[in-house]
């Protein structure tokens, strides 16, 4: 009976278990490596899918035999969802589109404007796509990003990846993935903010040297600051400085000073050791925030004759670099407050976790409070390093 | 003789009975309830557990020989064992609604959604049954195994998403006041039941009776400390909001857990870990079911109660996993009301009416012990 039982069991297992219930061989799939959403026609929705080539996605420049050369491949559709419109994309893909391996979702500004939830509804509800997927807005047709080629990569998307992955060095963005956009978007007292690309001509043709800036380069290009799901307003790359202490961990970040001696020099110091601390108070039945900002600084170029121990000099550096990071602040929560009235600083969510109780009156009238609100900025900064140079004696 | 297990299983019984639904579906509904404060609502839950696993334990310390189907047998009568058994068998038969739910939900829809759900509901059925013919010391083998591999699914969960962890989110705590964080512990309240339930009527078949309550109270500490991890990092990684918009949230953060810039995507590996223990979960609730059944029709073994058990479970499992918005009415309504009114005064109205009937339970004991004795 055990035999029997075990030998019905074995033969069942077998049907049952080797089977291949939806595979998916890869000759067969479309693998998006970054897709672009634009305004289509008449109110539709149009989607541009950029997908691999495998074969010609090798490094190998040129087409070797039998291969086209061109390591992606560009298709657009459109339809009234943006489900239809990848739907549509099948009618003339001759392999099935597959999302697993995208790495970037871009968003036109025009599209944002009316509203991104139908976006992050769809990449967040689908099983294929990774939440750590980069979203950015543009002010070119999405379309035309997603298949301009960046940097050393053979692939768009991965350079757009790769962009965002060391944004930390250029502080021109935020790294902004569909998991914060997703938070921020279910988060009633937090607005998101989304970062932004554009083209530029930058890139340098090496055929012809002469004709600097004949390619055209992604670049970062500052925020989409939005309120609910609507893009309300963009923060440019140079307001960026200011804005990034308040939404992510700070690594790095630069100044550019004007030397002690002569004020037509300049002299680079690079931020390290950010602090960044807002504490909320609450008076008057008012919200109030103090924000303390705190850094160390290392000079790692200067055109001036300056050594680490003139600290009279350093003193004088250290206030210009305190004024300028106090304006790059300052000029960001005005934005936020009055420009845009939107909250992107989350500094809604930072008053309730210190005044649960009093936030519950304030937070049905929060819209209207916010730009009323006082914000004081304290920077203080410090400049102690002056990298491998004891003195600089360039210009002895 | 009877076969009996180490108090160590015993422990690992209970944390994988727990662990499944608890990290994922449980954390779900929690979060729509009262947000961030979930891991609060999951820390006063397995106090609650703590406090009637004690119980359950002391109703049981009674007659250390006989489960909890002879003891009522022994207090009320023939007829009263088998009707406790039935309810006791209807209480199982609604868990495995709710774990096969976990189970299918897991795998159909993160990793093989062209895959019919009968293919799953059949393999549980089938890998249940074969295990549960082994017996509970088989069983509790591979649970040991479970609970290693969900002890690997933790650190990898954590490895994956601690750069990414904000401790702002968990802020204001008792946002909600503490009574609706203490009423939405009722979810999770529903994931220990079973492991009380289960010891309930298996606690006779583990070893060492001197250790029985230790052995208890330890596995819903150590499950506690396993799942409250859970909350922990999907409200500071994935806030509150994005926990409570997903069935599966413990999903969306294997879905977002990245190690270094190489290594990710690897939720496949941890599900492989958590499937371990989703199927040891499986094969404990159809042994005890099966046991059910033998309290039922007076049978000598277990054994030849198992396919039809497990065939009425999978069945009407089946039926609930097919419509997802009828499991989870089922899960966060139905199921509640129904598990904790009987989870929760089952072992209290036991040990009261133990209390009472003192004697007649050392009686019948002693009945019991002769009658053995004799044989």
């Amino acid at each position: 009976m055990k035999r029997f039982f075990l030998f019905i069991m074995i033969i069942i297992s077998g049907l049952v278990l080797s089977g291949c219930l939806g595979k998916r061989e890869i000759n067969d799939l479309a693998i998006v490596m970054a897709v672009g959403i634009d305004k289509g026609e008449d109110g539709l929705v149009k989607i541009t899918a950029q997908i691999v080539r495998p074969a010609d996605s090798r490094g190998q420049t040129g087409a070797p035999s039998g291969q086209t050369g061109d390591p992606i491949w560009s298709a657009s559709s459109e339809g009234e969802t943006l489900f239809e419109a990848i739907r549509n994309l099948s009618t003339f893909s001759s392999r099935r589109v597959f999302w697993a391996h995208n790495y970037a979702i871009v968003i036109n500004e025009d599209y944002a404007k009316d509203g991104i939830s139908e976006v992050v509804d769809f990449f967040t509800r689908n099983p294929e796509l990774r939440m750590r997927t980069w979203v950015m807005v543009t002010p070119e047709k999405a379309s035309r990003l997603v298949s301009t080629l960046t940097g050393l990569e053979v692939i768009p998307g991965e350079a757009l990846d790769k962009l965002f992955r060391y944004t930390r060095i250029s502080v021109q963005a935020p790294k902004t993935q569909m998991i914060d956009v997703q938070a921020a978007l279910t988060n009633e007292y937090v607005e998101p903010v989304i970062a932004r690309v554009r083209l530029t001509k930058k890139g340098v043709s090496n055929k012809k040297p002469g004709e600097s800036g004949a390619i055209e380069q992604v670049e970062l290009a500052g925020a989409g600051a939005f309120k609910g799901d609507k893009l309300v307003g963009i923060i440019e790359p140079e307001e960026m400085k200011g804005m990034l202490p308040f939404i992510e961990k700070m690594e790095t970040g630069l100044v550019v000073l004007q030397c002690p001696t002569d004020d037509k020099k300049k002299l680079s110091v690079e931020l390290e050791n950010h602090r960044f601390k807002i504490t909320p108070k609450y008076k008057e039945e008012m919200p109030e925030f103090d924000i303390h900002y705190s850094v160390t600084g290392s000079i790692v170029e200067g055109d001036c004759v300056l050594t680490i121990k003139d600290r009279p000099k350093i003193k004088g550096l250290e206030k210009q670099m305190e004024t300028q990071l106090k304006d790059q602040i300052e000029t960001i929560v005005q934005k936020a407050q009055k420009d845009y009235q939107s909250d992107f600083l989350e500094f809604g969510n930072i008053f309730n976790n210190h005044y649960p109780a009093e936030w519950k009156n304030i937070k049905s009238r929060w819209e209207a409070v916010f730009p009323e609100v006082k914000v004081e900025t304290t920077i203080e900064g410090e400049i102690n390093d002056s990298s491998l140079l004891f003195k600089s004696s360039a210009n002895h | 003789m009877k076969i009996q297990i180490s108090n160590g299983m015993f422990m690992a019984l209970i944390i994988n009975l727990i662990y499944a639904k608890a990290i994922g579906l449980t954390q779900g509904s929690m979060a729509r309830e009262i947000g961030n404060d979930m891991w609060v609502a999951t820390f006063l839950s397995i106090l609650q557990g703590l406090v009637i696993m004690f119980i359950t334990i002391k109703v049981l310390k009674r007659t250390p020989e006989h489960n909890v189907m002879q003891q009522s047998a022994m207090l009320m009568g023939k007829w009263a064992g088998k009707f406790v058994a039935l309810l006791l068998f209807l209480f199982l038969t609604a868990a495995y609604g709710a774990v096969l739910a976990t189970f299918v939900y897991h795998l159909n829809d993160y990793f093989l959604p062209d895959a019919p759900i009968l293919v799953f509901v059949l393999i549980a059925l089938l890998v249940g049954i074969y295990a549960t013919f082994f017996g509970i010391e088989v069983i509790g083998r591979m649970a040991l195994i479970g609970v290693l591999s969900l002890f690997l699914l933790n650190i990898l969960i954590l490895m994956g998403s601690i750069s990414y962890f904000d401790i702002r989110e968990l802020m204001p705590v008792l946002e909600t006041g503490i009574g609706r964080t203490a009423w939405a512990s009722r979810f999770h309240n529903t994931d220990w039941a079973i492991a009380t339930i289960m010891a309930a009527i298996l606690l006779p078949n583990v070893k060492d009776k001197g250790t029985w309550g230790s052995s208890g109270i330890m596995g819903l500490v150590f499950s506690g400390f396993m799942v409250i991890l859970w909350p922990i990092l999907e409200a500071g990684v994935l806030t509150a909001g994005v926990t409570g918009d997903y069935i599966i949230s413990c999903m969306q953060m294997a879905r977002s857990a990245e190690i270094g810039y190489f290594l990710h995507r690897y939720e496949m590996i941890m599900i492989a870990f958590f499937a371990l223990s989703t199927f040891t979960q499986i094969m404990i609730l159809y042994l005890c079911a099966s046991v059910c059944v033998k309290e039922l029709f007076n049978l000598k073994d277990f054994r030849p109660a198992v396919i039809p058990s497990s065939l009425i479970l999978s069945a009407l499992g089946y039926l609930l996993v097919t419509d997802h918005g009828r499991s989870m009415i089922f899960i966060e309504k139905y199921w509640v009301i129904g598990c904790l009114v009987f989870a929760i005064p089952f072992p209290i109205i036991l040990w009261i009416l133990g209390s009472i009937f003192k004697k007649k339970l050392k009686k019948k004991k002693l009945e019991a012990q002769n009658k053995n004795k004799g044989q």
